[in-house]
């Protein structure tokens, strides 16, 4: 009963702050990803005439341009999804062709459906362009047990990829 | 320079995301809403999460009448009290007029990989004990296994860990458990369906040995998911009691299960073994008839017979099971009662007409291993939801 006591003691002492951790991450993750250590990541504004033929996925001001040295080495875009009983921020990133290098779940707040996070799983997603269409259960594996999580990010991804094809048709990417 | 614009992006993506934080702890996540969802929408009631499932069922066995039942109706209610502290509660109504209460517990996420709950907790042992919601099994009525052998829905009072580590694509789960009691209320372990009768479901239940159970998911090959789970310690007996020998039983149970899904065609499949000790003594003091081993198994193949670009999903199923609640009865000294080793055969369809609401109609045969058996056939239908 002791040893108990102490556990939870611990436990309850110990904070980590989930907002620190998330840019902890996409920093890493872009360093990682485009080999660089010194970038600048600029928002890309979206004309808010043209956010409407977007997917809402894209009103957020969450896209952004990755530069090293006033050269474009690429894209970053940060994403949420649904699992059963909360959102879930996802982070892609694209080169300059705006083919996505990395996939990545930021912050999973559920217990279940936290099998998104998966390193193997999330690696599917990399070489998809906007000429690319996500099928769960086809070219997007399904996890058993995450049903909801995995759906809700191929939707998403979905929805981002065609958001940049319609930016591309007008040559705004 | 850079630092202040990186810094710029990352108030812009935090400010983002605690907007929809607050937006989305007013709802359930599901894409459906319900009614009472729109409700919670629409007031301040932050942080509340509804939900719910439901298995409304027609039984007709060959040759009997048949039964219609609300077999169960659970509410999920949550709250969440910030990012870290959560309470989950199900309330469930079993044949209409049964009350329990299903899981109730608080989990507080140290952080992404790890979190630590305690309270009424689903044991983690096989796949249906933990994933028992209607949309995601085929076939009317729960398998057999997760019946006799696997006593779902398994809940007990309990204090553990759960958590996930994405580079090894695991997910773990520990917990200490209260365990069975050695005789609950007029009804003692064994028969057809070993264990059961001991659920004490945190209901005044008695605890003097707490027992131990834990579960490793790894899923990290493409489309399959594979779960090994364990579990370990003693029946619970009375305070008058607990000191004669015989008045609780020693219990280690272990499971294997896998499910695989790839394109429209998915399968699954589930071993259990429990080892009972001291069934001999529990035996003579009580006068029943517990195994010393129990062991089943069940394997299932679908097909989706839609496109998978379809929202609407068609399964086709066959599930073979073999489960034995006397599967070793030598230790026990007791005589081995051969109709419970039993077979079934389940055939049929779930149509999942929207995602978390579908139809299933299915045939059983059920046989056993007595060598004047009979087979009997089952027809069911049922309609079940999940929001």
């Amino acid at each position: 009963m002791k040893n108990l006591i102490c556990l939870l003691c611990v436990f309850s002492l110990t904070t980590i702050h989930a907002f620190n951790s998330i840019n902890k991450q996409v920093d890493k993750e872009i360093k990682s990803a485009f080999e660089i250590e010194n970038y600048v990541t600029e928002l890309k504004i979206i004309d808010s005439e043209l956010k409407s033929e977007l997917s809402s996925d894209f009103w957020n001001n969450n896209f952004y341009e990755i530069k090293n040295e006033q050269e474009l080495v690429g894209y970053a875009y940060i994403g949420e999804g649904f699992g059963k009983t909360d959102n879930f921020e996802y982070l892609l990133l694209f080169d300059v062709n705006l083919i996505i290098v990395k996939s990545k779940v930021l912050k999973y707040r559920e217990d279940y459906g936290g099998e998104i996070g998966s390193k193997r799983w999330l690696k599917q997603f990399i070489g998809k362009s906007s000429k690319d269409k996500l099928l769960y259960g086809e070219n997007i594996a399904a996890i058993s047990g995450a049903t909801l999580s995995v759906k809700s990010m191929t939707n998403s991804v979905n929805k981002v990829l065609e958001s940049i094809a319609i930016l591309q048709n007008k040559n705004i990417l | 320079m850079k630092k202040i614009i990186l810094l710029a992006l990352f108030l812009v993506a935090n400010y983002s995301m605690s907007q929809t934080v607050s937006q989305d702890t007013t709802s359930t996540k599901n894409q459906q809403q319900n009614a009472a969802q729109n409700i919670l929408n629409g007031t301040s009631s932050k942080g509340i999460t509804i939900g719910g499932y439901a298995e409304i069922d027609y039984n007709q066995p060959e040759g009997d009448n048949g039964k219609l039942d609300v077999h169960r109706l659970v509410v999920l209610m949550g709250y969440k009290f910030n990012d870290k502290v959560q309470f989950v509660t199900e309330i469930e109504y079993e044949h209409v007029k049964e009350v329990y209460i299903e899981q109730a517990f608080l989990n507080y996420s140290l952080n992404d990989n790890l979190n630590i709950r305690g309270g009424l907790m689903l044991v983690p042992m096989g796949i249906v004990n933990e994933y028992h919601e209607p949309t995601t099994f085929n076939g009317v009525e729960r398998p057999n296994v997760d019946k006799s052998i696997v006593p779902t829905t398994w809940r007990e009072i309990g204090l553990g860990i759960s958590g996930k580590i994405d580079n090894a694509n695991l997910r773990y789960q520990a917990y200490v458990f209260n365990g069975f009691a050695s005789v609950n209320g007029s009804n003692v372990l064994g028969g057809s369906n070993g264990l059961r009768n001991g659920r004490q479901k945190g209901a005044e239940s008695t605890i003097n040995t707490p027992n131990l159970s834990a579960k490793i998911d790894f899923y990290g090959i493409q489309g399959l998911r594979l779960g090994f789970s364990g579990y370990f310690g003693r029946s619970q007996a009375a305070d008058e009691v607990d000191a004669i020998e015989g008045s609780d039983v020693g219990i280690s149970m272990f499971g294997l299960d896998g499910r695989y899904v790839k394109n429209r065609f998915s399968a699954r499949g589930q071993y259990i073994h429990t080892i009972i000790n001291d069934a001999k003594n529990y035996n003579a003091l009580y006068e029943t008839n517990l195994g010393s081993e129990l062991k089943g198994w069940y394997i299932e193949a679908a097909y989706n017979l839609l496109p998978t670009s379809n929202e609407q999903k068609l399964d086709a199923f066959v599930r073979y099971e073999q489960y034995d609640t006397h599967a070793a009865t030598t230790d026990a000294d007791i005589s081995r009662n051969l109709s419970y080793n039993r077979n079934e055969w389940t055939t049929g369809l779930s149509y999942h007409i929207a995602q978390g609401a579908v139809v299933k109609a299915d045939y059983q045969i059920f046989d056993n291993a007595l060598s004047n058996s009979e087979a009997k056939g089952q027809f069911n239908l049922g309609l079940g939801v999940w929001f």
